[in-house]
């Protein structure tokens, strides 16, 4: 057993020696992601506002006028245009200047003065499914509003009571991100994606170049295990991976303000775990892989898509298809997306979050167990 | 060199079989050395040499048949062999960017050799092959010569009984070549084993004993003067203005069982009971040919091998 | 330019893609796996919200809310709970994504003519569903005012704003259709980059190109001739992931199938470009594939594909014209929804071919510097 750790202890110094003298892949591996996890952060939101709204009035009323004013004045709506007719909507959505359109008829202010329901047309661009739910969202509630109101207003010019009508009123809370910044939501997930794409790719590399580089076979004539190989190789890389996600939290919480409401433990270990898992793929891959080349290629294509994609972390996975959640299973970066988000958003520890913690170790575990397997077979045959 | 006087097989090997794809490199190979024994593997390129080496180093798994390595099977005992073995591969098995210390130390440790000790060996290694000014040098930035050298104090260092060397001096100046081989000489008077593949015949000449591998089979086998004994006759030199022809004028001359150019002279396989100076010197005249000179010279074993290879002798 | 090097040089180019089966492999079936299984991911609708009631009220009124609620096709009532406490456990644990909570003697307010408040808890660790998931709610609560109006009789006739709003180009607003689109612009870019980068530095690590530029070969040639098979393969790819998507998904199609193909020929191009000017410059495989990991990880990002350009900061929106990508999405998004023709998708055309220009032209410069070292 002591020599089984003097020999993992060879191979980590190695592994730190050989980082030591490529700077170049030390930038890659800490700096690169710490980076792109700053600029990403601050660039994506799936906040919705300023949406830009062009306004054809036919009628040029003050009424009318008083109408738009609820649009202009909102934060939602941003009128970044006056068009004279219909063509000018096409133009618009045509070019994406706007995504929205209001048109008011001529007529307006008469239907209005005669008591009667007046129609205004809104017209929205559907090419962007979600900004443009919302936006219906609003404009509807806009309008609900702005036609309680005048009703309210007329009522009391006449001296009605129509307090003998009464509406619900929905007062929505929303849980774990009062203020609905996305980025609270995205970073954390952001934050698993960047580094499982990372880990992967360097580990898949790592056992290759041995086979590359010839040494593979001295090491097999060694008293080295390959388990005690592939553990060897990982700690380095699970150190660096885990100064990332260091990194990275300090970074989100003091420059971003994504809260860290629950137990920063139980984020430290889940990280740990995942950085260990992902790792464990890329060294899957690099003992299935016959080149160097093709070792690089799966690891971009395994590792790549599906963490955006399968992780949770930019589209939900709970209402796809079955055999899509297994294969999501199959990727450690869709158990820390919920690790993750747990911790930062809903207060969650260790009592929650153990399943997620207790796959990770088991996906592992087995990502080893495989390899140190293949590693051997490949080699020799 | 000397074949030692106990004969308990460092290696055994029996019926060994190994092919890529199609391609047989390793057909039913009998083989055994002995404790002690420098043992020369040669053969051109593609001859099996190294996949035979691989085998038995058991970092390749044979298709068929059995090896034993100090009577341990490499195949179902690997565990029991490698502590005892050390393999150098043909192509440069060391970490380039790590430095000359490093790469030793991190081999050593691997192998299980102690702090201490590692110190020590890797000093007197290091000395004893004029490498100690180059200690903090990265591997890459070795030459030739110097990183075959690296190799081998690595492969030494954790002691082991029997070196199995793929093609060690390939590429390596002939000055390294001799420091190699004097190596090499001390190892053997320690009375460790050596296997060691080489295309140089002048290096066969060097071992106790010598196998000649061809398409995956052993031709040849024994000490070198066994094998020269193989070859008929005396062994010739013809020097001539034009050595072609020369050649063209000792062709069948009765007595003469090859002739081949090399360099600028033809060399003569003659087994006429006759001195051949006069019989070919006679021929030589008759065609014409001046200029010439004959001198006997020893046969070596390049010329031993071109002869044989034309003919198959139980081994 | 010597027509029959250049033949010579895509045939060898061709003989050696041929003995590569996991490359046929990699970029022609891969990507249509990568389409069919991630497209399902991209097309998922907020819709089917799981959903918890806590009924305080126990009247008519509560329940036929609740009826308008799980009615609407928007939310799933998967849970009825007894108090508000019951729901954090859940919520904690993503089983439901929204709560509707009814207060006692909501019926009786509503009867006395007073406002009675309906709570709706939203779980905003998704920001998606808990945008458009509340903006659902509010909807199904005026919905149900007004019919509760129409049902008691109470006519007012009273000036009000009737808003006819219309959904355009997208009337059922599923993600597929702009999604997927989207999706079938990114695998191709990602496969092509892939493998399109290793081409150049394969050669460059086994000695081959030094051999190459000790011939009269010259740069645009070498350009040409390497290029020419990856093309013929990714437009192969290109229209089989693109029929996949359409036919797979029964993305409707409103526009014109020249623009499409125009747009995603012009997008290869630039990919395929873009992975051989990295791989020109790297002096190593591994190299080459951290750059192209570089620019990928922003450029799936920062390109509109995910997150919505129109939500990212002013100083953030002008870097991701540098992006071909988001030119791609949207011709691509404009042509299978709105239907635009070439005409309004000038702009975005001419920008991929300006890439397409500029990349190639950095590609024969570093290619003439790679000859002359």
């Amino acid at each position: 057993m002591r020599q089984a750790l003097i020999r993992i202890g060879a191979i980590v110094r190695k592994e730190f020696r050989h980082l030591g003298r490529d700077p170049r892949m030390l930038l890659a591996v800490v700096i690169t992601p710490v980076i792109q996890l700053l600029l990403f952060a601050y660039a994506i939101s799936f906040d919705v506002d300023h949406v830009a709204t062009i306004v054809i009035d036919f009628d040029k009323s003050p009424a009318s006028q008083r109408y738009l004013q609820q649009y202009e004045g909102s934060p939602f709506f941003q009128v970044v245009a006056h068009g004279s007719s219909l063509a000018d909507v096409d133009d618009a959505f045509d070019h994406n200047t706007a995504r929205v359109a209001i048109v008011i008829p001529s007529g307006f202010a008469r239907t209005l003065a005669s008591d009667a329901a007046a129609q205004v047309s809104v017209l929205i661009d559907g090419s962007e499914p979600n900004a443009a739910k919302i936006s219906q969202a609003y404009s509807v509630a806009l309008n609900q509003l702005y036609g309680q109101q005048l009703t309210r207003d007329w009522a009391d010019a006449q001296g009605l009571d129509l307090s003998s009508f009464g509406l619900l009123q929905p007062q929505i809370r929303t849980w774990y991100n009062p203020e609905r910044r996305s980025s609270d939501f995205l970073i954390p997930g952001l934050m698993v994606v960047i580094i499982a794409i990372v880990t992967v790719q360097q580990t898949a590399v790592t056992l290759v170049r041995e086979r590359d580089l010839g040494t593979q076979e001295q090491l097999e004539v060694s008293p080295m295990r390959r388990i005690e190989l592939m553990v060897g190789k990982l700690l380095p890389w699970t150190l660096i991976a885990f100064l990332d996600v260091a990194l990275i939290t300090g970074l989100g919480r003091t420059l971003f303000n994504v809260p860290l409401r629950g137990d920063f433990w139980a984020l430290a270990v889940g990280a740990a775990l995942f950085v260990f898992a992902s790792l464990g793929m890329g060294l899957l891959i690099s003992a299935i892989a016959p080149t160097m080349d093709t070792a690089n290629i799966m690891a971009l294509l395994i590792a790549f898509l599906p963490s955006f994609l399968l992780s949770g972390f930019a589209f939900a996975l709970d209402q796809i298809p079955a055999f899509l959640q297994w294969i999501s299973y199959a990727f450690p970066a869709r158990y820390m997306v919920t690790i993750s988000r747990g911790v930062f958003l809903k207060g969650a520890g260790f009592a929650e979050l153990w399943p997620e913690m207790v796959s990770l170790v088991v996906y592992a575990l087995v990502m080893l167990a495989i390899s140190s397997v293949l590693y051997g077979r490949r080699s020799r045959a | 060199m000397t074949t030692p006087a106990t004969a308990a097989p460092a290696i055994r090997a029996s019926g060994l079989r190994r092919s890529f794809g199609d391609t047989l490199a390793v057909a039913d190979l009998d083989l055994e050395v002995g404790e002690g024994a420098v043992f020369g593997l040669l053969g051109p390129d593609g001859a099996g040499k190294s996949t035979l080496i691989r085998m038995l180093a058991t970092v390749l798994r044979p298709d068929g048949g059995e090896a034993s390595v100090f009577g341990h099977s490499v195949t179902t005992q690997a565990a029991l062999v490698t502590p005892r073995i050390g393999y150098m591969s043909q192509r440069f098995s060391m970490y380039p960017d790590l430095s000359v210390a490093e790469n030793m130390d991190f081999f050593a440790t691997i192998r299980g050799v102690s702090k201490a000790d590692r110190r020590t060996r890797s000093a007197s290694l290091l000395e004893g092959m004029g490498l100690a000014e180059f200690t903090k040098r990265q591997a890459q930035h070795l030459s030739g010569g110097m990183k075959q050298k690296l190799m081998l104090a690595t492969t030494l260092m954790h002691e082991p009984d029997l070196l199995l060397l793929d093609e060690p001096t390939t590429g390596v100046d002939p000055v390294s070549r001799r420091e190699f081989w004097r190596i090499l000489a001390g190892l053997h008077r320690a009375g460790k084993t050596v296997l060691v593949a080489t295309p140089y015949m002048d290096e066969a000449e060097r071992c106790t004993q010598i196998a000649f591998l061809d398409n995956g089979r052993i031709k040849q086998f024994g000490t070198p003067d066994e094998i020269k004994a193989r070859v008929p006759g005396r062994l010739v030199e013809v020097s001539a203005t034009y050595p072609r022809a020369a050649l063209a004028a000792v062709q069948g001359v009765p007595g003469v069982e090859s002739a081949h150019l090399l360099g600028d002279v033809v060399r003569v396989l003659w087994s006429g009971a006759a001195e051949p100076e006069q019989a070919l010197g006679a021929a030589l005249a008759a065609a014409g040919v001046d200029g010439v000179g004959t001198r006997e010279v020893a046969p070596d074993m390049e010329t031993v091998f071109a002869y044989l290879a034309g003919t198959e002798v139980a081994v | 330019m010597s027509p029959k090097r250049i033949r010579l040089l895509i045939w060898k180019e061709f003989t050696q893609l041929r003995r590569d089966p996991l490359l046929i492999r990699l970029l022609l079936l891969m990507p249509v796996l990568q389409l069919i299984l991630f497209g399902y991911v991209v097309a998922v609708d907020v819709r089917n919200l799981s959903t918890a009631v806590v009924d305080l009220d126990h009247s008519s009124t509560s329940r036929a809310l609740e009826s308008a609620f799980s009615g609407s096709g928007y939310f799933t009532i998967t849970q009825h709970v007894a108090s508000e406490d019951d729901l954090r456990p859940l919520l904690d644990r993503g089983t439901v994504k929204v709560a509707l909570v009814i207060p006692e003697g909501t019926e009786a307010r509503l009867t006395r003519g007073e406002t009675a408040p309906i709570g709706i808890i939203v779980d905003g660790s998704d920001s998606q569903i808990s945008a458009v998931g509340s903006g659902y709610a509010s909807q199904i609560v005026a919905q149900f005012n007004t019919q509760r109006r129409d049902d008691l009789g109470i006519q007012v006739a009273a000036p009000s704003v009737d808003a006819r709003v219309r959904v355009m180009f997208n009337p059922t607003l599923d993600p597929v259709n702009t999604m997927i689109p989207g999706l079938i612009a990114a695998i191709m870019m990602i496969s092509l980059m892939v493998i399109m980068s290793q081409a150049v530095v394969k050669e460059r690590e086994s000695g081959t190109l030094e051999q190459m530029f000790v011939t009269p070969i010259k740069a645009t040639e070498y350009l040409i001739g390497k290029l020419t098979p990856y093309a013929a393969l990714a437009t192969a790819q290109m229209l089989l992931v693109a029929a996949g998507g359409l036919f797979w998904f029964k993305v409707p199609f409103n526009g014109s199938i020249w623009v499409v193909l125009l747009g995603l020929f012009l997008f290869m191009f630039t990919c395929l470009g873009l992975g051989l000017l990295i791989s020109l410059v790297s002096r190593t495989r591994h190299q080459a594939q951290q750059a192209v990991m570089f620019i990928m990880i922003p450029t799936m990002v920062l390109s509109g594909f995910i997150f919505p350009i129109a939500s990212m900061p002013a100083l953030i929106q002008p870097l991701t014209n540098l992006i071909p990508l988001t030119f791609a999405l949207e011709v691509l998004r404009g042509a299978f929804v709105k239907g635009s023709d070439l005409a309004a998708l000038a702009p975005q055309m001419l920008a991929l071919v300006g890439f397409g220009v500029v990349i190639f032209g950095a590609a024969i410069v570093a290619t003439r510097r790679r000859i002359s070292e």
